[in-house]
């Protein structure tokens, strides 16, 4: 009774699509997030002058700490981002066949 | 017995003189923990009633909502430790602090990208259901208990070390009382109330602590008329690093390779902590998963910035109080403003909430993170329950022939157990090194459960062989690297020289445990493996689609 399930679900003709799609674009987003940390950590490992500099000749704040305050609100902007995606364009895909199927 | 323990503990609470580390009396402090605990009495006297089935037990019946669910999960992840912890780091070393906080945020990322919602479908109680879900259940449990149950012991030795201590300083109460105190909460919220109450424990602690939090880092910007870089300057002016805290400091440039290391362990280690993945399973669908951490990330990322604020707010306004150290000097050269703190460096974000916001605040947040250390701990001894319960018993010796009337009460000791060895590893290690007991704990989550978890949901080559070999190579390489390393080689067993070259094994473990579960896949030929292979593709379905998951709406 399972297989015959599975196999509804994987004829389905939007099955593959859904998996495609959502593969590419969680790929996609983990590629981003891997490159925003790692830059981030590779710069204040590799290069700390970088971070070290002051915003500008009044500031205090330096490019480390701004990128780092930036950087935590890249994350949240990724996830954000990502559930939207799926809002929109997995979850019709998926509802469709579930609804086939069950 | 509950009565009986519960008024043991408020008894031998009064009974102690409260004074805080400033010397000061703080009644408010206790006033506003007792309000905390009679709530959550309450709310585990109404959740025990609730917690009939294994399933009420470890996942709350899969009926908390995203938002909850969010909430929940900042509760568990903003532990004392990394909230007074990171906000110490500033206070330190500036920059360096944000390092940390930013790692352990990006362990959210890679949660949702990779596992949340995949986890959600495929498993029942917790992410060992997902491992074992076409790969053989007896190495796979094993695996998962092995890890799971090394995680929480460090992960529990540290939150009552830590807390033991802090709780001497808050309350002024005497170390092992504080830790009896701790133990006991955490037994009567897990025992009865299971994650229903452990759930609501952590919601309610999440929201004081945000509120807290936003409160304390409010009054140090009003300090300096709402602008940041002003605090800044002033931390910058009174601090012995002087500009230097803006900047990487001497921690990362002396060696970069460890801090790339201890990079790679805090954001993959999130994806393999077994107390947080477990807190997938209390909502019920992928979406719901989904919600879940868009709510935890938001407010953990919030934190952290209240938390960059608290720590050079220390820095700037905390001089100007004498009375928070033991003999300030801040003439340039002999400056002891980090040496001379009453308590330590993770006292700064307490200290300075009596700063600004005088007794009432300090109170409340002493009060805060007492709630904290026990709502942590509450969640930490779910998760072990389960991975004694639910895995060592129900599936590995009983080989899942036990009925669920015996793994709850398996489950329910292993809590009682679990609480009395906190208690005494607490004491035990009370005058250990344990800085670098969380360290490790992400370490081998990052180098053994999320390797495993990860290929097994999403390569269909990866067999039991390989995932077996590979997570064990992981966690033992991780443990024998920093046994080896100068945390615990010199600083805690006294040897003169580390073995291992840096402190944190991430950037060779967590490859190390990929290729070898790659390599122990792909040179598996047994006739389980072609098996394991070809159950492939019914994995995939479910966790795309979640069409034949259990567990989830049983209530």
């Amino acid at each position: 009774m399972q297989d015959t399930i599975v196999e509804k679900v994987l004829k389905h003709p939007k099955y593959a699509e859904l998996v495609q799609r959502r593969t590419r674009v969680s790929m996609a987003f983990f590629a981003v997030a891997l490159v925003i940390y790692s830059g981030f950590i590779l710069t204040l490992a590799y290069m700390p002058e970088v971070f070290a500099q002051p915003l500008g000749p009044d500031w205090t704040m330096s490019v480390g700490v701004l990128t780092g305050i930036l950087v935590v609100f890249s994350a949240v902007i990724m996830i954000s981002l990502y559930v939207y995606f799926s809002n929109k364009i997995f979850d019709p895909l998926l509802d469709a066949i579930v609804r086939d199927v069950e | 017995m509950k009565k009986f323990l519960l008024s043991t503990a408020l008894l031998s609470m009064i009974a102690q003189p409260a004074f805080a580390a400033t010397g000061q009396a703080n009644t408010s402090a206790i006033v506003m923990f007792l309000v905390f605990i009679a709530g959550t009495m309450v709310i585990t006297w109404w959740a025990a009633r609730k917690t009939q089935t294994t399933s009420d037990f470890y996942t709350a019946g899969g009926g908390i909502t995203g938002f909850q669910n969010g909430l929940a999960i900042a509760g568990d992840y903003i532990s004392a430790a990394s909230f007074l912890g990171i906000a110490g780091m500033v206070y330190v070393s500036g920059f360096d602090g944000i390092i940390y906080a930013i790692g352990f945020l990006f362990g959210w990322p890679v949660v949702m990208f990779l596992v949340a919602e995949r986890l959600r479908n495929l498993g029942r109680f917790n992410f060992a259901d997902v491992t074992a879900f076409r790969l053989e259940q007896t190495p796979m449990r094993i695996l998962a208990a092995s890890a799971s149950l090394l995680i929480i012991a460090l992960y529990l030795i540290a939150q009552m070390v830590g807390a033991g201590k802090l709780i001497v300083l808050l309350f002024g109460l005497e170390y092992k009382v504080a830790v009896v105190i701790i133990g006991t909460l955490m037994m009567i919220y897990v025992f009865f109330g299971g994650m229903t109450a452990t759930t609501w424990v952590q919601i309610i602690k999440a929201v004081l602590m945000l509120a807290g939090g936003t409160l304390l880092a409010a009054l140090v910007l009003m300090a300096f008329n709402w602008n940041p870089d002003a605090m800044l300057a002033e931390a910058v002016k009174v601090h012995p690093s002087g500009a230097e805290l803006m900047a990487p400091g001497a921690a990362v440039s002396s060696n970069p390779l460890n801090a790339l290391s201890l990079g790679l362990a805090l954001a993959f280690g999130t994806a393999g902590l077994p107390h947080i993945l477990m807190r997938f399973f209390t909502v019920s669908s992928a979406k719901e998963a989904r919600k879940s951490v868009i709510w935890a990330s938001s407010f953990i990322g919030y934190f952290y910035l209240l938390t960059f604020i608290i720590g050079f707010g220390a820095i700037a306004l905390l001089v100007r109080h004498p009375e928070f150290y033991n003999n300030l000097d801040l003439s340039a050269g002999s400056n002891n403003m980090l040496t001379a703190l009453i308590g330590g460096t993770n006292m700064a974000a307490v200290h300075l909430s009596n700063a600004v916001g005088g007794s009432l605040l300090l109170g409340f947040l002493a009060a805060v993170t007492f709630a904290t250390i026990v709502a942590v701990v509450a969640g930490l001894a779910l998760a072990g329950a389960a991975a004694i319960a639910h895995d060592l018993y129900a599936n590995v010796i009983a080989r899942g022939r036990s009925t669920e009337k015996q793994e709850m009460r398996i489950s329910k000791i292993s809590t009682l157990v679990l609480g009395v060895l906190a208690v005494l590893l607490g004491i035990v290690f009370e005058d250990q090194n344990v800085a670098f007991m969380v360290g490790l704990a992400f370490a081998i989550a990052a180098s053994a459960n999320f390797p495993v978890l990860v290929l097994s949901i999403s390569w269909r080559g990866c067999t039991t062989r390989g995932a077996t070999i590979g997570g064990f190579l992981g966690l033992t390489f991780a443990t024998l690297w920093v046994v080896l390393s100068k945390t615990v080689w010199v600083d805690v067993f006294g040897n003169a020289e580390p073995i291992s070259p840096f402190p944190n094994p991430g950037i060779f473990s967590i490859p190390l445990a990929f290729f070898s579960i790659w390599f122990f896949s792909v040179t598996d030929k047994s006739a389980r493996a072609v098996k394991e292979r070809d159950a492939f593709t019914a994995l995939t379905v479910r966790s795309q689609t979640g069409i034949g998951r259990s567990g989830a709406q049983d209530h």
